[in-house]
């Protein structure tokens, strides 16, 4: 008896899952994974390993089969991280570990290399964006030195250092994704801005609201966990403001509708993008910031644009410094180098050609 | 194709079933090799498969007819099967050591080794060996040779079937519910000594690898986790192998026995690769004299059969280094030990020690790096003897870690075959094992969805 109830189990599972994978309707996004899934192949040299990625990607219930076996690793395994993410009340945090001194002196040279660019009268300035493992408790989780590696920066770059990791903690990042709270960010952004001598100008914001943002460590971390609430600041002020983008054109402050797309955060500047010029016509000074950054930058951003005239923002990530150097004026303009501690710890990963 | 794959088990294996048990028995052993054949192909593109298939399959007649000339084509027949597994596994190794030694430059061929190749050649050989005793008569049906050479569960890491050994059962073989089920257990427990155990000790393995600061433990979870990797990962295949042969009614014989709880090397021998192990005894001891022409002979020929046998797993010099480390252990044993390494703990203790560093030399091919490895592993290379990332790594996989102890014994088989006889527990338990059964498969499956860490470590020899 147990022989057959084994063995029609087995065939019921084996037919049952291959069966319901060919029936069912192949998806083209997985919006659980964040990324396009793999079609059916043409036949080609690679057609045996674009197959298996197919059948993989389009297997029924694949995103329940993930959840499992995130289930099964963190609490039948008692997995501490799971795929280099911790999942800690919720809140989940993407391991940045162990400390890479050459890729962080490097990027320092990197950095030094664009400010020897620079005229001597632009005042620089760095601000160094701790990612979230950096609140982790470090007797309980494996965590990169963060005091290392802020010294090492903090001894090899040649501009003035502004520290905000005192006016941060956990509560203002997202807990699914990696990135920081637009909402929590008017203090980092009034101490960024009092250090580069620009006085506090007040502004009336309006919190505008989304319900259901799953970042992007949700994929990672295979779990069913509660979404964000994404808000966005807004103000009158922003009517007047134009964001010119190298590749989309114009664009607004805020992408709407970017709310409902893969990534909900690229509702802030529209996303990853090699060079925006954002222009406040509010102001006619002709003062001029110019911000090498990461994605952190996109949703601190907004609440520098009261503060001057033109914005330029440069993803070293999408395009090479030579390229961007022909385009920007580095005469008269403050400078600001805004890097989060992943992109620190990976800076091959920034075009700069030294 | 992987039979740790979902393309495998949840697309090839059940058509291949449906085909097979629609299909009237003596068309069965047809979709048997066309199913073999698409599993080959499918990651292969070299037809040596093919080719050495059919030469052997003729010299086995040239053999089984021949009078005088038998002992000439035998030879002629070993001898091409240890060209092409010497032109494809071994020639590039001969040129580097040639060029080196006689420092001139070659060229390296360009050669990509036929999967499967070091499995397939052992059994043709084999066969050759077993006709020409007069074990068995050589097969007149090429496509039922090919049916045996090409069986999709034992073609690409083994266990080395021989033709004796299922001659029977390719013509004539039963395939009953009660195999059926025995097989689905053997596939799935493989399946999750692969998927559950081997990949993710491999995963704290390479972790341990890439370490910000080395520590003694460090090396000494490295090398225990060589052993229970390699172990699991190949023992898991023979299992799905096994465990597959019973689907369609073949009895293949164990190649593993829980080596890992052996009392001395020359049992841990008796336990591991069984069907390498008896290859090298029944077609290169025995035949060179074994321990019948005196002991410098015996250990002359142990000698030859530890250089083979670590040949065997790889052209590199390392493991042929790991067959002369097993020969030294071995000669020790016969001529010292023996009698010291019965069942008692110190024993297992001293086969566990030396199995481990063995691993070690199988899985660095420098051997610069060993020495280093060893230094490490031993205290004596500078290092603090832990640090907070080593107790988090192995914090962090503690769990797998017991758990793959536990089954590298026969603990769970013991209390499994204990219960599910036990009068009062029979029925809950029979619940208990489906159950655990199906959960197992769901667990595998969802992390073969869920991982890409999957290459077996057996497909490389």
């Amino acid at each position: 008896m147990k022989n057959k109830i084994i063995t029609i189990l087995f065939i019921i599972i084996i037919f049952g899952f291959g069966f319901m994978g060919i029936i069912f309707k192949d998806k083209e996004v997985s919006i659980f994974e964040r990324r396009k899934l793999a079609s059916f192949p043409i036949f080609n040299r690679d057609f045996t390993e674009n197959l298996d990625a197919y059948l993989l990607d389009q297997f029924a219930f694949r995103n329940e089969f993930i959840n499992f076996n995130s289930i099964i690793n963190r609490k039948v395994l008692n997995k501490i991280d799971n795929k280099d993410v911790y999942v800690i009340e919720d809140n989940i945090y993407e391991k940045n570990y162990p400390l890479n001194k050459e890729k962080v002196l490097k990027f320092a040279e990197k950095t030094n290399y664009i400010i020897s660019k620079c005229k001597e009268e632009n005042r620089i300035y760095y601000s160094i964006i701790p990612d979230k493992a950096y609140f982790l408790d470090e007797n309980k989780y494996l965590k990169l030195d963060y005091n290392q590696l802020y010294n090492l920066v903090n001894n090899n770059v040649n501009a003035k250092y502004i520290d905000i990791t005192n006016d941060l903690n956990i509560e203002d990042y997202y807990r699914t994704d990696i990135h920081w709270k637009q909402e929590n960010l008017q203090k980092v952004s009034k101490i960024i801005m009092e250090n580069i001598d620009q006085k506090y100008k007040y502004e009336n914001y309006k919190e505008k609201e989304y319900n259901n943002f799953y970042g992007a460590s949700y994929s990672k971390a295979g779990l069913k966990i509660e979404p964000d609430k994404l808000k966005y600041l807004y103000s009158n002020g922003f009517e007047n403001v134009e964001v010119k983008h190298l590749e989309y054109g114009y664009k607004k402050v805020y992408d709407e509708e970017k709310l409902e797309a893969v990534d909900s955060y690229d509702v802030f500047l529209s996303g990853p993008s090699s060079y925006i010029e954002i222009t406040n016509n509010n102001l006619n000074d002709n003062s001029t910031l110019i911000i090498f950054r990461d994605s952190f930058a996109s949703s601190i951003v907004p609440l520098f644009i009261p503060y001057y005239n033109n914005i330029i923002l440069i993803d070293l990530r999408y395009i090479d410094f030579e390229l961007v150097a022909e385009k920007i004026d580095l005469n008269n303009s403050d400078i600001l180098f805004l890097y989060s501690t992943l992109i620190i710890n990976n800076s091959d990963i920034l075009k700069v050609r030294i | 194709m992987l039979f740790s794959s979902i393309t495998f088990i949840y697309y090839f294996l059940p058509i291949t079933i449906f085909l097979y048990f629609v299909t009237p028995k003596k068309y069965r052993n047809i979709i048997l090799l066309i199913s073999s054949l698409i599993f080959y192909f499918y990651g292969e593109r070299s037809p040596l498969l093919i080719i050495a298939c059919i030469l052997n399959y003729f010299f086995g007649l040239l053999i089984d007819k021949g009078k005088d000339n038998r002992k000439l084509f035998l030879s002629l027949g070993i001898i091409l099967n240890l060209c092409l597994i010497g032109y494809y596994k071994y020639a590039n190794f001969f040129l580097e050591n040639f060029s080196k030694v006689l420092n001139i430059d070659m060229k390296y061929l360009s050669i990509i080794l036929p999967l499967g190749i070091s499995f397939f050649t052992f059994q043709n050989i084999s066969y050759l060996i077993d006709v020409y005793r007069k074990e068995v008569k050589a097969q007149k049906n090429i496509l039922q040779y090919a049916t045996y050479i090409t069986f999709f569960p034992q073609l690409i890491a083994g266990p080395i079937v021989r033709y004796k050994d299922v001659n029977e059962q390719l013509k004539n073989r039963k395939e009953s519910f009660d195999n059926f089920a025995q097989g689905v257990k053997r596939f799935i427990i493989g399946l999750s000594k692969k998927v559950i155990i081997a990949n993710t000790i491999g995963e704290f393995c390479n972790i341990l690898g890439q370490a910000q600061e080395k520590t003694v433990l460090i090396y000494i979870l490295q090398a225990i986790g060589y052993t229970l990797q390699i172990y699991f990962d190949f023992s898991g295949y023979s299992d799905m192998a096994i465990g597959m042969g019973l689907f369609f009614g073949f009895k293949f014989k164990e190649n593993f026995n829980y080596p890992l709880i052996a009392n001395s090397i020359t049992d841990f021998w008796r336990r591991w690769h069984i069907s390498l192990s008896s290859f090298f005894r029944d077609y290169v001891y025995i035949p060179l004299g074994g321990n019948r022409k005196g002991i410098l002979r015996q250990i002359l020929n142990i000698l030859i059969v530890w250089c083979l046998t670590g040949f065997w797993h790889g052209a590199n010099w390392n493991f042929i280094l790991w067959g002369l480390y097993f020969f030294v252990f071995l000669i020790i044993e016969k001529l010292f030990l023996k009698k010291y390494l019965k069942n008692g703990i110190i024993s297992h203790i001293y086969t566990l020690i030396v199995v481990i560093f063995s691993f070690v030399i199988f899985n660095i091919e420098k051997l610069s790096e060993i020495g280093i490895f060893f230094k490490n592993m031993l205290g004596f290379g500078n290092l603090k003897f832990i640090n907070f990332e080593t107790i988090y790594y192995l914090k962090n996989y503690v769990v797998i870690i017991i758990l793959a102890i536990i089954c590298s014994t026969p603990l769970i088989k013991n209390i499994v075959e204990k219960l599910s006889t036990h009068k009062r527990f029979k029925n809950i338990f029979c619940f208990i094992e489906v159950s655990g059964y199906i959960c197992l498969l769901l667990i595998c499956t969802s992390s073969l969805i869920s991982n890409s860490f999957n290459p077996f470590i057996y497909f490389r020899f």
